[in-house]
């Protein structure tokens, strides 16, 4: 909406922005990947279309990805919206393209944004559905992942020789930020992540 | 006659001016093709992409804003596909928008809400996004609410173009915001209050700050006039209810350059019903003046002005109409037979300038010449004639400045020739004539000797290559500037009061002593030399701070009690110029109508009423002129010829100044004092 066009694009271009974007393996990641570069980068903010087009994308994909207590199936269709008249209405290339990818990206994998506003993430990348949780069977009690985790979000003690009954680790799901701290150090592999459990998915 | 090209829209086959945009054409043809970001007569943009419309022979839609005619187009500017974009920006935008039209100030002038009904939209279905920022309003002209903003630019582009340049546009998407320089209330950002902003805003973003529950579009009545307060003689558009005044707008053509109003015309007609109005006539009894009845002033006027005869005068403003003008002379000339009558004019203006000034036209301009004149939006000098030319040179006309002193305008010019403007006027002439330009035999031979530099040069090129020059000049060196346009173009004479032109045409120029010995002025000194008359009749704001010396009796005749109507013998309460119908000959030649807006205040009367009840005392009836009498005096044909390479001297007042005083009592009695003070205040 401003009057010029951008000449200097500040950093990335759309090109490398998509490519960075198919790294990730969700799609719903890659979309909320692509729109928040293109905000902060390329976007020249011009016209109607694609600046506020990509204000409300990004919304709805963030409710999609944190699965927002009123998610539906409505947030889908309005990204489809938006991508088509992105297409069809945005006054110069890039918006043109950010919207075709919206489409493009909805067309591949529209299941997979089903799955994730029934709060189930396939690729476990979309961190406010996953779980953090420790294989009791597998830990050995070292108490790394209490001294790595900031959040105070681990219980358990540490074992001691000739000592019995401690308190197993445990993760707090309210308390854990899925900062993936706790992963790292976990030398023996206890910690898994874990998609948050699907009740449709179970039920078949 | 410009070129018409031939075009099919929806069906109707419309013929357009070429270099139309779509746009403007569909209007020919009564279709609307929907739109936001659009200002018509500014370049479209393309950032609502409401006006997208296909051509037939091209693939993808294109914006009509910026897509010029071409013959045998076939446009359609509606279908599904074109809709569902529309319905998607406005969609959008409501999802930002303060949905509280019910309460809306602007609601019914708003464009939003128009195309919300249009597309059936009660409220967004997008995600509502809320900002709360906040509202800037600590001044009484302008309330700034970015919340409604709904980020369309067309007040960051109408503020550019007239070289104000107050807004900005900061942030990205939806975090954009329009602001003034470190988001400084208006005031102190160097804003002038034209409100050039307001005219534009399609929503409630930009208001005038004094709308609250005063009513919205559709319970106004709609009236057009002229402002009569400086020489430019604005168009207006009066938005009235219940006989009140409640906004006044610039009535000029949507997509003129002229399409400007000032702080003073826009804002300043609260001083209608000031305290300081008079409404009815006054008399000094025992050193006070008191209120009596029209009947008892206007005997006691009557019988002094017959006693004095020929040792009375009037004296008046140029900014009353042309029948003011016409019955003024006859009253003094026919019934008080005295031949001192005079105006203000004759302080800054010789009337030879204003017969000969010829008519133009600004938007077909494409080079402005501006002689010996430093119109100022920001000191309110002709702000009107500074935000045209620099609309001109916006669009992309060019601007050559010939000013033996510094002018703000300099900064937009093409060229800029500062120095002696009779000296550099010569130059031209003769780098004009060397191009092969004919010329009157008398003025080669005047500017026989001089010599072209590189800089001339190039303004005479500038001029030889421009298809419309318009010269404006001051009236000082009108005739130095004529003998320009008698080799190309078209030459103005820019007077400082409205009806300059109207008043030199009605004739009302005198034919004794003059305004100067009348007020008592030396030249270069200011009043204090006795009065030529015996008794004065001012009629208006005149700018006179005292008491002419030596008159027996001073009769003023104005809408306020201004500081000389404290001084007088009788006080005659006047219309104001929104309160009286009427015509007068603007600056540019054209002859404009006023509107009875409202009610005269009280007891005021407009000065021809007055001036016919004071006849019909002294035993004379005169007629409200006619409007024939008033065309067959406008319609004088002149000639330009060549005339000596001078400066008028003697009309050497400050305009500043002069356009301040004559406005004295509508600055001090309206909201404009807070802006005089505030402006004060931000210059220390």
């Amino acid at each position: 909406m401003s009057e010029e066009i951008r000449t200097e694009e500040k950093g990335k271009k759309l090109e490398d922005i998509r490519k960075e974007a198919e790294e990730k393996a969700c799609p719903v990641q890659k979309a909320v990947y692509f729109i928040d570069e293109f905000i902060a980068g390329p976007m020249c903010s011009k016209c109607y279309p694609c600046s506020l087009g990509t204000g409300e994308a990004k919304i709805r994909l963030t409710r999609i990805s944190s699965h927002h207590k009123n998610v539906s199936k409505r947030d889908v269709q309005a990204l489809k919206r938006i991508g088509l008249n992105m297409i069809e209405g945005s006054f110069c290339k890039k918006g043109r393209d950010t919207g075709r990818f919206l489409i493009e990206t909805l067309a591949a994998s529209e299941d997979e944004f089903i799955r994730h506003i029934s709060g189930f993430c396939l690729q476990k990348e979309c961190i406010s559905l996953v779980e953090y949780k420790i294989h009791p069977g597998q830990c050995v009690m070292c108490g790394k992942c209490l001294e790595a985790c900031t959040h105070e979000a681990i219980i358990g003690e540490k074992r001691e020789s000739y000592l019995t009954g401690y308190l197993p680790f445990e993760i707090l799901q309210k308390k854990c930020t899925k900062c993936g701290e706790c992963i790292k150090v976990c030398q023996i592999m206890a910690i898994e992540r874990l998609s948050t459990e699907l009740p449709e998915l179970i039920a078949k | 006659m410009e070129k018409l090209v031939k075009l099919q829209i929806d069906g109707t086959m419309v013929e357009a001016p070429a270099g139309m945009n779509l746009i403007d054409a569909a209007e020919l043809a009564g279709i609307h093709i929907p739109n936001l970001c659009y200002l018509k007569g500014m370049k479209g943009i393309g950032a609502c992409r409401l006006c997208l419309i296909e051509v037939e022979g091209l693939k993808a839609p294109v914006i009509a804003c910026n897509t010029k005619v071409r013959d045998g187009m076939v446009i359609h500017t509606k279908n599904d596909k074109l809709n569902e974009v529309r319905k998607f920006v406005i969609d959008l935008i409501l999802s930002m928008h303060p949905l509280d039209c019910m309460t809306c100030t602007k609601a019914g002038g708003c464009n939003l809400q128009k195309y919300a009904y249009e597309f059936d939209l009660k409220e967004s279905s997008f995600t509502r996004k809320k900002f709360g920022y906040p509202v800037d309003e600590a001044n009484p002209f302008i309330k700034r609410d970015p919340d409604y903003c709904i980020l369309c630019g067309r007040c960051v582009r109408v503020c550019k173009e007239q070289g104000t340049n107050i807004l900005e546009f900061m942030g990205r998407g939806i975090e954009s915001k329009v602001l003034t320089a470190n988001d400084k209330p208006l005031q102190e950002s160097g804003c002038t209050f034209c409100g050039s902003c307001v005219d534009a805003c399609p929503v409630n973003a930009l208001l005038e700050s004094d709308r609250l529950r005063k009513g919205r579009e559709w319970e106004y009545e709609k009236i057009n006039s002229v402002c009569l307060l400086c020489g430019n003689g604005c168009d207006i558009t009066v938005s009235t209810k219940d006989g009140r005044i409640q906004k006044i707008n610039s009535g000029a053509a949507a997509g003129s350059a002229e399409k400007y109003l000032c702080a003073y015309g826009r804002f300043g007609f609260d001083s209608i019903e000031a305290e300081s109005r008079l409404t009815v006539p006054m008399k000094r009894i025992d050193g006070e003046l008191k209120e009596t009845t029209w009947e008892d002033a206007l005997s006691i006027v009557a019988d002094k002005l017959r006693k004095a005869g020929k040792e009375a005068g009037f004296i008046s403003i140029a900014g009353i109409g042309n029948e003011d003008a016409l019955i003024l002379k006859k009253i003094a000339k026919n019934v008080v037979k005295t031949k001192n009558f005079d105006t203000t004019l004759s302080l800054y203006g010789e009337t030879d300038s204003f017969r000969n000034s010829q008519k133009a036209d600004i938007d077909k301009a494409d080079l402005i010449l501006l002689v010996d004149l430093n119109p100022s939006q920001w000191e309110r000098a002709l702000p009107a004639l500074d935000a045209s030319v620099r609309r001109r040179v916006s669009r992309g006309a060019k601007l050559i400045i010939i000013n033996s002193a510094d002018t703000k305008m300099a900064d937009a010019a093409t060229v800029n020739l500062q120095g002696n403007e009779i000296s550099i006027l010569k130059r031209i002439a003769k780098a004009l004539i060397g191009k092969g330009f004919k010329a009157d035999k008398k003025l080669g031979a005047a500017v026989k000797d001089v010599e072209v530099t590189e800089e001339i040069e190039k303004a005479a090129t500038f001029i030889a290559e421009a298809k419309n020059p318009l010269i404006f000049s001051s009236p000082a060196l009108f005739d130095a500037s004529a003998n320009i346009a008698l080799i190309k173009g078209k030459v103005i004479s820019v007077g400082l009061e409205s009806n300059a032109r109207g008043v030199v045409l009605m004739g009302l120029t005198t034919e004794g002593k003059t305004y100067k010995e009348m007020a008592g002025i030396e030249s270069g000194k200011g009043q204090g030399a006795k009065s030529a008359v015996k008794v004065l009749y001012a009629v208006g704001e005149v700018p006179l701070q005292t008491r002419p010396e030596g008159l027996e009796f001073l009769i003023v005749q104005n809408s306020h009690l201004s500081g000389l109507a404290r001084q007088a013998d009788i006080v005659l309460p006047s219309a104001t110029f929104l309160e009286a119908a009427g015509t007068i000959v603007d600056y540019m030649g054209r002859l404009k109508y006023l509107s009875k807006v409202i009610e005269p205040q009280g007891e005021s009367k407009s000065h021809r009423e007055i001036f016919i009840a004071l006849a019909k005392v002294m035993g004379t009836a005169i007629k409200l002129p006619t409007e024939t009498e008033v065309n067959k005096a406008v319609r004088i044909k002149t000639k330009l010829s060549f005339s000596p390479f001078i400066k008028k001297e003697g009309l050497d007042i400050s305009p500043n100044e002069f356009i301040e005083s004559i406005n004295a009592s509508l600055i001090n009695s309206s909201r404009l004092l807070w802006l005089k003070e505030t402006e004060k205040g931000v210059a220390v």
